[in-house]
């Protein structure tokens, strides 16, 4: 017969078993998959060719619609929330901004400068009086992403804050799928 | 009498496993609820330094004046002519923009919230794959905690008194918030 110690004792020894066999499953499960240097975001790249975004900026209204893949330095990052970045091309420092879901795609601010690939439907946001004004104002208080999401991360403006590219009183961004970032 | 042994034995079990787990997204909860008011992802930390006129340049060249000069001894990642008057180089979690031919600069820093960008990136689910089971896993182990919870007790504290009335004001929250802001 057992005494009820050692029952006890054999009990704490199956909860570590337990205990061990779970962190080995999590280790396994949760393992990053090694992709070289570079991480995918979304549903990562699908495109073969990428669109200059020079190109893209002088001729906005042969894309506005479409799906494009665009390749650049990340040279901004929404701070708090991660919800966009700028692509930068590295030779004229044209950029574009990428923007995502909140929460479904989160951009890490700590990759500003690594180079980036990123694909979406190409818009262009025309912007209000109101909105110039903001961005006017922004542009002397240096206020970056001042009035990001300013009507809802789900309006049709969302991601126009004030220090997005903007040309001839639109701004043109990319409603980002997926983006890889290089290491 | 066999049933209530059972969901307090279910209820004890699956408050024990998902306690750690509960304490870490209540601050998460609490520390993203307020995120118009701080970042809790980044402590992101702003300084002004003047370098002095800068020559003219290609920007791997002004760049490398800008870091000599700052004593910085560390590879950019990149370095970004933003415009003629805008110089940007990236370095490992810190940026620092250039204004030229002035050499204004901004040193920003930034670095991962201490423990908050932790829980915050498990609680918004950022590393999706494994963790959006277990976090499934966690949401079905809430509600089975609820249910079980509100069984546990009988009597005047339990739903026959006290513990229906406060089940009927939690949920009457929720809906007459929704029908005064949202319905």
């Amino acid at each position: 017969m057992r005494a009820p110690n050692e029952a006890k004792f054999r009990g704490g020894n199956d909860m570590k078993r337990f205990l061990i066999l779970s962190f080995a499953v999590i280790a396994t499960m949760a393992a990053p998959v090694n992709a070289g240097d570079s991480e995918s975001y979304g549903d990562g790249v699908t495109l073969d060719e990428a669109v200059a975004i020079d190109v893209l900026l002088e001729n906005p209204n042969d894309y506005v619609g479409r799906k494009v893949r665009v390749d650049g330095v990340i040279t901004a990052v929404c701070k708090k929330r991660g919800c966009w970045m700028q692509v930068t091309d590295q030779e004229s420092g044209n950029g574009v901004r990428i923007k995502v879901e909140d929460g479904v795609i989160v951009f890490p601010y700590t990759s500003m400068g690594r180079e980036a690939q990123a694909e979406g439907i190409f818009e262009a946001i025309k912007l209000t009086p109101e909105q110039i004004e903001a961005r006017t104002a922004a542009a002397h208080s240096h206020e970056e992403g001042a009035t990001c999401d300013k009507d809802g991360p789900k309006s049709s403006s969302a991601g126009a804050g004030c220090d997005a590219p903007a040309v001839n009183e639109y701004v043109y961004m990319i409603r980002g799928t997926g983006a890889v970032i290089k290491g | 009498m066999k049933f209530r042994r059972l969901i307090i034995a279910t209820h004890r079990d699956i408050g024990y496993f998902f306690a750690g787990l509960t304490v870490l997204y209540a601050i998460s909860g609490v520390a993203v609820n307020h995120i118009d008011d701080w970042n809790p992802n980044y402590v992101i930390r702003r300084e002004v330094v003047e370098v002095g006129v800068l020559p003219f340049g290609e920007p791997a060249e002004l760049g490398a004046e800008v870091l000599s000069r700052m004593g910085i001894n560390e590879n950019p990642r990149s370095v970004v002519r933003m415009h003629r008057e805008e110089l940007k180089v990236f370095l490992d979690q810190r940026t620092l923009t250039v204004t030229l031919p002035g050499g204004h600069v901004v040193d920003e820093h930034a670095r991962r919230r201490f423990a908050f960008f932790e829980v915050n990136y498990l609680h918004l689910n950022h590393g999706k794959g494994f963790w959006t089971w277990f976090a499934d896993a966690y949401a079905v182990g809430l509600l089975i905690l609820a249910c079980t919870g509100i069984f546990i007790i009988t009597g005047k504290k339990g739903m026959g008194g006290r513990g229906r009335w406060l089940l009927i004001a939690g949920l009457a929250i929720p809906f007459v918030y929704l029908a005064l802001v949202v319905w």
